[in-house]
């Protein structure tokens, strides 16, 4: 019969606790041990938690944990819980699920374009550090219509939904005649760019105004792919991390949300454990979730998204909060594991800010204010109820900014911000 | 207060007016104004947060797109007198004259600006078109390259918008793998056909276990029309017999889903490509004892393409080689599957029982096979199978080679293609070879200094060592990857330039509308001797792509979207309420193919656009039949059938597919029904409801009905108005089920009428037959609707309306444009010169065609 997905991945799992060697690169070496890099793991579920639950009701450092965070209270001194935080003019129900990273106002707007997400400005920053300047993973997502991950001209970056394809492109070594082949086809792949470049120019000498703005686009995405293409050049060189741990198995049954993303945590870890990216985005698309196991041998009443209009019903509410707290409990374990993996002195918790949060203040009623929001990691000093105007929330992107400025990364503005987040302390 | 206010409004606007040549002062700018300060300004001015928009600062520049739709809202919510919100605000006078100034005003001005700019702009092709374009070009029939491309974004029910259609280094480098990929599969994968292998498997060879799940009542081997109990021992027995006995025949009574392997014993395919499979077999009914009888109805089957990895499928299944009908008299079939490396097929039995395990707590798990029909499990008995591939083309090197290469000799080697070019002078022949193939995939012809970076490109490759074929494929790779190759351009904007320009990107224009895909020689021939718009060759070519085979590949991304057939697949039933719908995916099939057919048979037969809602006909096969409850059909194939006068059936509206992608696998609601049916056949999409309001539930307790519950927030006037013009659309379709199929009464969970039996699954299933179903409504305008057959009089009235929405989607579709403001007086055009003939669908698509929309240049 059958092998049990549950029981790869727990394979998987046991194994991953092991022995990482990490190519030395030149350009990558830390120039002052002191100096160690920040990183990032943003998480959204695009249909939020049930908000009775998650906010605490007092506020401060000594505020009485809600049901939710109980499960997090091993760590309570590594994380952050916010109320009152949301991104301005971004309403419209699941409309907004695209701009949880990118504050992009007035989604259902005729004239919407999205703007460039957190990701991806933080990325753009760091230049080329790590052989994937981003990685952009989901959770039964569908590819083609959400993405935390956006470009500057608002284009949809599609995400990885598979820990397989992802582990190879990881770790996967290829033979030397392997590696001289990429650096030829890069070569080759420059050569084809200048060209392309070369007769687009000639080209858009032919075109009407607006069929030249239209045209830019492609342009900027020649000089995009050059850059990229410069780096992973260096990189096809460069040995891919050594790792002891079979590569993992895809859980393809979509019902298993919560296997799904207990592997795609796993595998983020592993991205920045080995320090292939700084940057990860996860998307956990349970509006795109049918009817799925709350429980190892239950499944839910109805789809994940008619089950978030609960309309509060017992059932339903029962069974979202058992959803959401295993989801919490997953949150917890990897704080733990991230707690326990050092990197020369600092727990890999320690360089990377969780963000987890979603879109939706309240997916029963659509409301889009009042996120819920949580923070750990990255060496802020945590532990509190930062509580802010339930009616007239402040701005996300606060957080967002003293989140690029705890990377390092100089600047006072993104999306709709009006500053860094007053309150939270680096 | 007021006064002061009206003087900044005028102010404001005056001092931001900069667009040349429209002066501030015109009669029409004055009086619009005017209009505004009286009518409009109390609310909408900066100071008020609670309205969307500011008519104090909105300037009088139409150049800026976001302005010009701003103004073009306002047009559009005095016209259809939703501003001013109380209906005595402004008088009737008033707002015609107020609509004919800024209406005027608004069309010249879109005018002018499509005179100078053309209606839309270069669009990238879709992923599909890309696809079907590479198809095309390199004779690779059945190329796959979709999972290298991103998906494409949906807007105005379609993903072909120009606006949507971005660009992205992500976008880029999938050209660059997916091309490559591409070429290499048109060039000679050896120096001769690859041979063929032929494989013979007789019935007891063709099912790798001797069982399957489900038990005996699934599968079994037969001999003498009854069951030979085999165990895999005895199997792997008579398996050692020389010669095999021939006598034994393969029984299969079960549908193709987890868990089963139903492939042949042995076999893996050594290579990618096609083979040629042939078998006998016939149509039985597994009687009681295991006995067979021949069947009186055929039993559809098809392939699929599958890893051999037992019960547990990884990676892509297919199904490939076309559905068979197997009927009760034993005959030979011939079809052709494909096949990726290492890869078999399985037999998928259509619309036959799905045994699925069950779990008891503490007991071992077992597969549940349904009890048998009073006439007996329906299946097919099999005798034989051949196997023969992969087939190469006879011709060698194939076509698609020679589409790269030219007759250039070939010569065996070891690269990455196993063949080198044989050239006396590579540089000479580089150039040549580059220059026929972008001739052959070129849109327009290229400029010398276009053309000039592809032969640098393919002379560096050459220099720095590489191949002959190798540098050209990087040349070719370069090409198909530029947006020479993925844009097309919108001949409105070209009406004005080069002729030949102009005509090919009509011709584009055309082909990718109606093929998907690039245009046909005779097409590009009719182009390049600027004769597109002379001697009705638009017409004929027009309708040579309707009736080619090709005009399938307009169908699906057409109706995929503009119908949303593409959701068929979307929700799962509840099978709790709808037992017999679990995992019946030939049902669902069906569905999607009759939808997509009766669109096609519109616009083939040249119907009544009123077949839209309804016609006295069906297309239908053997499942359908039953499901809409008609005489029952034999075979897969779709076919017409008169429907008496009393079925609620006819027209594309209430067929099965529609009314599955409008509910939502548990229950149907009035509202989304109704509002589709604005939005998609009306063309009116109703406004999306406000923030804050849940969605309706429907109560699958049973204790009150959703019109109940809809009730109540009718008799909130703010939610009524706009209720009111759809939902009495929906309460007529209520009879209507989860899937389209008929019922009286709401099914639930716990009161009512109960009902029991065993499903397809094997299942046992209990629901009650709840509250009856009440389809009566009322419309806006008054008109009483007593069941679906007045609601299908009722649209079927409105034959003017339906062709519009038809026109305004074929435009959008086509020309990758939104409908502009001045398009709407153009589109009455259109419906005018379909006006006589009743509105015809053929007709609509030639008017649109012929229209000042699609070709640019007006049409006398």
């Amino acid at each position: 019969m059958t092998k049990h997905p549950r029981i790869r991945r727990r394979a998987f799992l046991q194994a991953t606790g092991v022995s990482i060697s990490l190519p030395w690169l030149e350009s990558n070496a830390y120039a002052d041990p002191t100096d160690q890099p920040k990183r990032m793991l943003l998480i959204s579920n695009n249909l939020g938690v049930l908000p009775r639950h998650f906010f605490p009701k007092d506020s401060g450092p000594e505020y009485t944990p809600s049901p939710y965070l109980q499960t997090l209270q091993d760590y309570r001194n590594d994380f952050t819980v916010f109320t009152g935080l949301s991104h301005p003019y971004v309403e419209g129900g699941h409309s907004t699920e695209n701009c949880f990273l990118t504050a992009a106002k007035h989604p259902t707007g005729s004239r919407f374009r999205n703007t460039i997400s957190l990701d991806q400005y933080a990325a753009e920053a760091l230049r080329r550090q790590t052989r994937f300047p981003t990685l952009n993973l989901g959770v039964n997502l569908n590819t083609a219509l959400r993405s935390l991950s956006w470009t500057r001209d608002g284009v949809l970056l599609p995400a990885i939904d598979s820990p397989a394809a992802l582990f190879t492109l990881m770790f996967t070594q290829g033979s030397v005649q392997q590696q001289q082949e990429l650096v030829e086809r890069l070569k080759r792949r420059e050569s084809i760019l200048d060209a392309i470049s070369a007769t687009t120019s000639t080209l858009k000498r032919r075109l009407s105004k607006l069929d030249r703005q239209r045209i830019d686009q492609y342009f900027t995405s020649i000089r995009e792919l050059e850059k990229r293409l410069e780096s992973s050049g260096q990189w096809a060189t460069t040995a891919k991390p050594k790792i002891d741990v079979p590569p993992p198995t895809d859980i393809t049954d979509r019902s298993r949300f919560i296997e799904k993303l207990d592997l795609m945590l796993t595998m983020a870890r592993l991205a920045l454990q080995t320090d292939s990216t700084r940057i990860v985005t996860l998307m956990l698309d349970a509006f795109e979730t049918g009817v799925f196991h709350y429980e190892q041998d239950n499944k839910t009443l109805t789809g994940y998204h008619n089950l978030s209009h609960h309309g509060q019903r017992a059932e339903h509410l029962e069974q979202l909060r058992i959803t959401d707290i295993r989801q919490m409990e997953l949150l917890g374990q990897q704080l733990k594991i991230m707690k326990s993996i050092q990197i020369q002195d600092e727990s890999l918790l320690d360089q990377t800010m969780l963000l987890f949060g979603s879109n939706m203040g309240n997916a029963n009623t659509h409301t889009n204010t009042n996120l819920p929001i949580l923070l750990a990691g990255g060496k802020f000093q945590h532990g509190e109820h930062l509580v802010f105007d339930r009616e007239k929330n402040t701005p996300l992107s606060n957080l967002f900014v003293s989140m690029l400025q705890n990377m390092k990364i100089e600047t006072n503005q993104f999306g709709s911000s009006t500053g860094p987040l007053e309150g939270l302390r680096f | 207060m007021l006064s002061f206010c009206h003087k900044s409004t005028f102010l404001a606007l005056c001092l931001i007016v900069t667009a040349p040549g429209w002066a501030v002062d015109s009669p029409d700018y004055r009086a619009i104004v005017g209009y505004i300060t009286r009518h409009c300004s109390e609310c909408h001015n900066a100071g008020n947060q609670n309205s969307r928009i500011d008519l104090e600062s909105l300037v009088w520049n139409f150049d800026d797109p976001i302005v010009f739709n701003q103004w073009e809202t306002v047009f559009d919510k005095v016209a259809s007198s939703q501003m001013p919100p109380a209906p005595n605000d402004m008088p009737e006078s008033d707002r015609r004259v107020f609509m004919n100034r800024l209406g005027n005003t608004l069309r010249d001005r879109d005018l002018q600006h499509i005179a100078a700019y053309g209606r839309g702009t270069i669009r990238r092709l879709t992923r599909s078109e890309f696809q079907q374009n590479l198809r095309d070009l390199l004779h690779l029939p059945h190329l796959d390259i979709k999972d290298f491309l991103p998906k494409d974004r949906e807007s105005h029910h379609t993903n072909r918008i120009s606006e949507t259609l971005d660009v992205s280094r992500v976008q880029l480098a999938a050209y660059l793998e997916a091309t490559d990929a591409a070429l290499r599969q048109a060039a000679a994968q050896g120096m001769q056909p690859r041979k063929p292998t032929t494989r013979r498997f007789e019935a007891i060879n063709m099912f790798t276990n001797s069982s399957t799940f489900g038990g005996p009542e699934a599968m079994f081997f037969a001999k003498d029309n009854r069951r030979l109990a085999l165990s895999g021992a005895s199997l792997n027995e008579l398996r050692k017999n020389t010669p095999l006995d021939t006598d034994i025949e393969l029984a299969i009574f079960r549908s193709a889903t987890w868990p089963y392997y139903g492939y042949p014993y042995s076999f893996q395919a050594r290579e990618e490509g096609a083979y040629r499979i042939r078998f006998s077999a016939r149509a039985v009914l597994q009687k009681s004892n295991y006995t067979l009888t021949p069947a009186p109805h055929s039993v559809p089957m098809t392939f699929r393409a599958r890893k051999v990895s037992g019960p547990d499928v990884t990676g892509d299944v297919r199904a490939t080689g076309g559905i068979m009908d197997v009927s009760g008299e034993p005959g030979v079939f011939n079809t052709v599957i494909y096949l990726k490396k290492n890869e078999t097929f399985e037999y998928s039995l259509l619309g036959l029982p799905q045994p699925r395990a069950i779990n008891p707590p503490n007991a071992p798990l077992y597969y549940d096979f349904p009890p048998m029909p009073k006439a007996g499990h329906p299946g097919i008995a099999y005798q034989w199978l051949e196997i023969e591939g992969p087939i190469d083309p006879q011709t060698w090197p194939p076509k698609s080679h020679q589409i790269l290469f030219g007759d250039l000799p070939i010569q065996a080697s070891e690269g990455r293609l196993p063949f080198t070019l044989v050239s006396a002078d590579p540089a000479k022949d580089a150039r040549k070879l580059l220059l026929r193939f972008i001739d052959q995939a070129q849109r327009r012809p290229l400029t010398n200094a276009e053309l000039s970076p592809f032969l640098k490109l393919t002379f560096h490759e050459l220099e720095a060592g590489q191949p002959l074929a190798e540098a050209l494929l990087t040349g070719y790779s370069a090409f198909l990857s530029s947006a020479h190759f993925t844009y097309t351009s919108d001949p409105t904007s070209l009406a004005n330039g080069s002729r030949t320009d102009y005509q090919l990107a009509l011709a584009q224009q055309l082909s990718h509308f109606l093929s998907n895909s690039r245009p046909s020689p005779s097409l590009l021939s009719i182009a390049s001797n600027h004769k597109l718009l002379k001697h009705d060759n638009l017409r004929t070519q027009t309708n040579y792509l309707i009736d080619s085979d090709s005009f399938d590949q307009f169908l699906a991304p057409f109706t995929f979207h503009w119908l949303g057939l593409k959701d068929v697949w979307r929700d799962e039933p509840d099978i709790r309420l709808y037992p017999e719908y679990r995992l019946n995916d030939y049902l669902i099939d069906s569905m999607q193919r009759e939808a997509m057919e009766t669109f096609k048979l519109m616009v083939r037969e040249n119907l009544p656009i009123t077949t839209m809602v309804d016609a006295d006909f069906v297309l239908a096969n053997d499942i359908l039949s039953k499901h809409y409850d008609l005489d029952e059909l034999t075979g897969s194939q779709l076919r017409r059938v008169s429907i008496p006068e009393s079925s609620p059936y006819g027209g594309l509206l209430t067929t099965a597919a529609i009314m599955k992608v409008t509910a939502n696998g548990t229950a149907s609601s009035p509202i989304v029904r109704g509002a589709w049916v604005l939005d998609r056949l009306l063309g009116t999409p109703p406004p999306p409801p406000p923030a804050n309001i849940p969605s309706s539930e429907p109560d699958i307790r049973g204790a009150t009905t959703l019109k109940e519950q809809l009730a109540k927030h009718a008799s909130d006037q703010s939610c009524a108005s706009c209720h009111a013009t759809f939902d009495p659309i929906g309460f007529t379709l209520e009879n209507f089920d989860i899937y389209g199929k008929w019922r009286s009464r709401y099914r639930s969970l716990d009161s009512g009428e109960e009902v029991t039996g065993i499903d397809r699954a094997g299942h046992e299933f209990r629901y009650f037959e709840g509250l009856p179903i009440d389809s009566t409504a009322t419309m806006a305008d008054g008109t009483h609707l007593g069941s679906v057959k007045d609601l299908k009089h009722y649209l079927a009235q409105q034959p003017r309306r339906l062709s519009r929405a038809l026109a305004n989607q074929l435009i959008i579709y086509a020309t990758g444009t939104p409908i502009r403001f001045s398009d709407r007086a153009e589109i009455e055009n259109i419906l005018d010169t379909c006006q006589n003939r009743g509105y015809l669908t053929r007709d609509i698509f030639h008017a649109v065609i012929q229209s000042r929309l699609f070709t640019g240049v007006d049409n006398d």
